[in-house]
């Protein structure tokens, strides 16, 4: 069984305060903490739990710079055999559908049963990847699942729909996969382990490499365009009880008791 | 733009709720755009469907085949590209749902046409469409455009466009031979699977406390349960909590998770992403305690805390307790 992550390094913008940059067309984030995207680190630990049940090699595959070097090097370090960064400067500006072109193009020049992603990123919140990617390599897709089962051939997997309803599709290999997060537990990664595959080399691939034209990639291949970013309108919102953590709890016990909280 | 398309999205022999939202976003952009407006409607036995929106829509495009009884992406991103092929200058409309997230980004490939997913609203601007998204765990807005609108995919996010019956009198309805060939499918729908029932339903629950990812790297959840007791109520949580194991997916509140209709609703460490407020129904008292001003969850609250809830909740039980007598 030969399985490709496709995972993408994002800011961290869960639990942080976001400014606005000058240009307008996105936030300032040199301050933000980056990781790989959470979705797909469950992806790439989906891709090592598969291996270990079924054999065969999982690939990691990253479009970025170099600073996802160190991303795709803890996927090593988590039971990934090898990885690759699709890296060229004439990438930059692309959208989500050029994304899934260039990671097309490098898909197409390998082997594999199973192509593995998260089904959302955290940066562009698109949900695109998956369903594209598929679609350009003429396979099929499932997103947003929660369960995966290799077998002969096929993969069964349960998809997550509303109200705590799923469903569950058969479908030939090879085959994109999104999972969705929650699917596994990430194993935890020591610094160890991260030391030992310090030596294993990641090839980055250029544009000329994939035969993909100028033209194509970037912000010349994107379909769309961000005219401009801006903070939500504030709204009514919520009164913010002032004063100290203490006072300020309980103000709150008191408003809770008034409104109906306390039973 | 020529023609405004809706996509209806059905399960079990029903109309979804998304289908209204998208139906009332392409009647707007028609009438912005003076483009035509037409239903898609792919299923099989969908005559009764049909005549529904055929009471709000000018035109209903039906196809009825047996292998789009169920919302499996392979049939219908083959179909939906066989009947929209040669029908150039459209935007298709489609309520964002998690059958749609499989299949818009395939059926916007093989359509070659531009997508916006999750979209919260639209502006025409001297004929070009623009969309509205949000980027960045959906705390920033983002105006996007499409450089080449002759064909356009736009998902929804539900909430974001009220319907309205509008009585405008019976539409059309069209009916089109299938355009799936004889070839078998790669992917096959086989069943609908329940969640498992625990042993506390949330959704009958009065007083909810939920904790979300603000809780950090915090296993020991007692603080909250305890606060919970206190306050006579039960501990919910936002996906994260149960993606991590911390607690089970019956305790999740959202889309995907239970929809809660509580009294009052105490979110701590809850950033308030859509798809966890879509879960919270009945128009609750909504507190928040959050260390992010920022955060959409003091959006969708009457009051809030910001601070940290190792300061807060302690504090919070102890007042409550003695408020209690």
């Amino acid at each position: 069984m030969d399985i490709i992550v496709c995972v993408k390094r994002v800011p961290d913008t869960s639990e942080t305060d976001l400014a606005i940059d000058k240009g307008g067309k996105d936030i300032q984030k040199g301050d933000l903490d980056y990781d790989i995207n959470d979705w797909d680190r469950f992806a790439v630990e989906e891709a090592v739990l598969i291996k270990e049940k079924a054999g065969g090699k999982v690939t990691m595959v990253t479009v970025g710079d170099e600073d996802a070097e160190e991303m795709l090097r803890e996927g090593l370090a988590r039971g990934a055999d090898e990885a690759f960064l699709l890296s060229d400067e004439s990438f930059e500006g692309s959208d989500g559908y050029v994304t899934a072109s260039i990671l097309a193009a490098f898909l197409k020049q390998r082997s594999y049963d199973l192509v593995l992603t998260g089904t959302l990123a955290d940066d562009d919140c698109g949900g695109q990847l998956g369903g594209m990617l598929a679609a350009m390599l003429g396979v099929p897709v499932a997103t947003l699942v929660h369960k995966v089962d290799v077998k002969d051939g096929t993969v069964a997997v349960t998809r997550e729909l509303e109200a705590g309803l799923s469903e569950t599709l058969d479908i030939d290999l090879p085959a994109v996969v999104s999972v969705a997060t929650g699917i596994n537990e990430p194993r935890f990664v020591s610094i160890r382990a991260v030391r030992k595959v310090a030596s294993i080399e990641i090839p980055t691939v250029d544009r000329e490499e994939l035969g993909l034209d100028e033209a194509a990639v970037g912000s010349a291949g994107a379909k769309v365009e961000i005219e401009t970013v801006f903070l939500p309108p504030e709204g009514e919102g919520a009164e913010i009880i002032a004063g100290s953590p203490v006072d300020a709890a309980v103000r709150l016990a008191e408003i809770l008791k008034e409104k109906g909280g306390i039973a | 733009m020529k023609t405004i398309y809706v996509l209806a999205e059905h399960r079990q022999q029903r109309l979804r709720d998304t289908t209204w939202d998208a139906l009332a976003a392409g009647r707007d952009l028609a009438q912005k755009t003076g483009a035509e407006l037409a239903c898609l409607l792919l299923g099989s036995g969908v005559d009764a469907m049909a005549d529904q929106l055929a009471k709000e829509c000018p035109k209903v495009i039906v196809v009825d085949d047996p292998r789009l009884a169920n919302f499996n992406s392979e049939p219908f991103v083959k179909a939906l590209s066989g009947l929209l092929a040669g029908r150039d200058s459209y935007v298709l409309v489609i309520g964002n749902s998690n059958s749609i997230i499989d299949l818009a980004p395939g059926l916007s490939v093989a359509l070659d046409a531009a997508l916006a997913t999750d979209c919260i609203g639209f502006e025409v601007d001297g004929g070009k469409l623009k969309a509205l998204r949000q980027i960045y765990s959906y705390k920033i807005n983002a105006l996007v455009s499409f450089k080449d609108a002759t064909r356009i995919v736009a998902t929804l996010r539900s909430g974001f466009f009220s319907f309205a019956p509008s009585g405008a009198g019976p539409g059309a309805i069209e009916k089109v031979a299938s355009p799936l060939g004889d070839e078998p499918l790669r992917k096959r729908f086989l069943s609908y699977v329940e969640a498992e029932k625990g042993d506390v339903d949330i959704a009958s629950a009065d007083i909810i406390v939920a904790i979300g990812r603000g809780i950090g790297d915090e296993e020991d959840l007692s603080m909250f349960e305890s606060l919970a007791d206190a306050m006579g109520g039960v501990v919910a949580c936002s996906r994260p909590i149960v993606d991590k194991g911390l607690l089970p997916k019956y305790r999740q509140v959202g889309t995907s998770g239970v929809e809660v209709k509580p009294k009052v609703y105490l979110a701590l460490g809850i950033s308030g992403a859509f798809q966890h407020l879509g879960g919270i129904k009945g128009n609750p008292l909504i507190v928040a305690v959050n260390k992010d001003p920022r955060a959409p969850i003091f959006r969708a609250a009457q009051y809030g805390i910001v601070g940290n809830l190792a300061d807060v909740v302690p504090a919070l039980e102890e007042k409550i307790k003695e408020l209690k007598g």
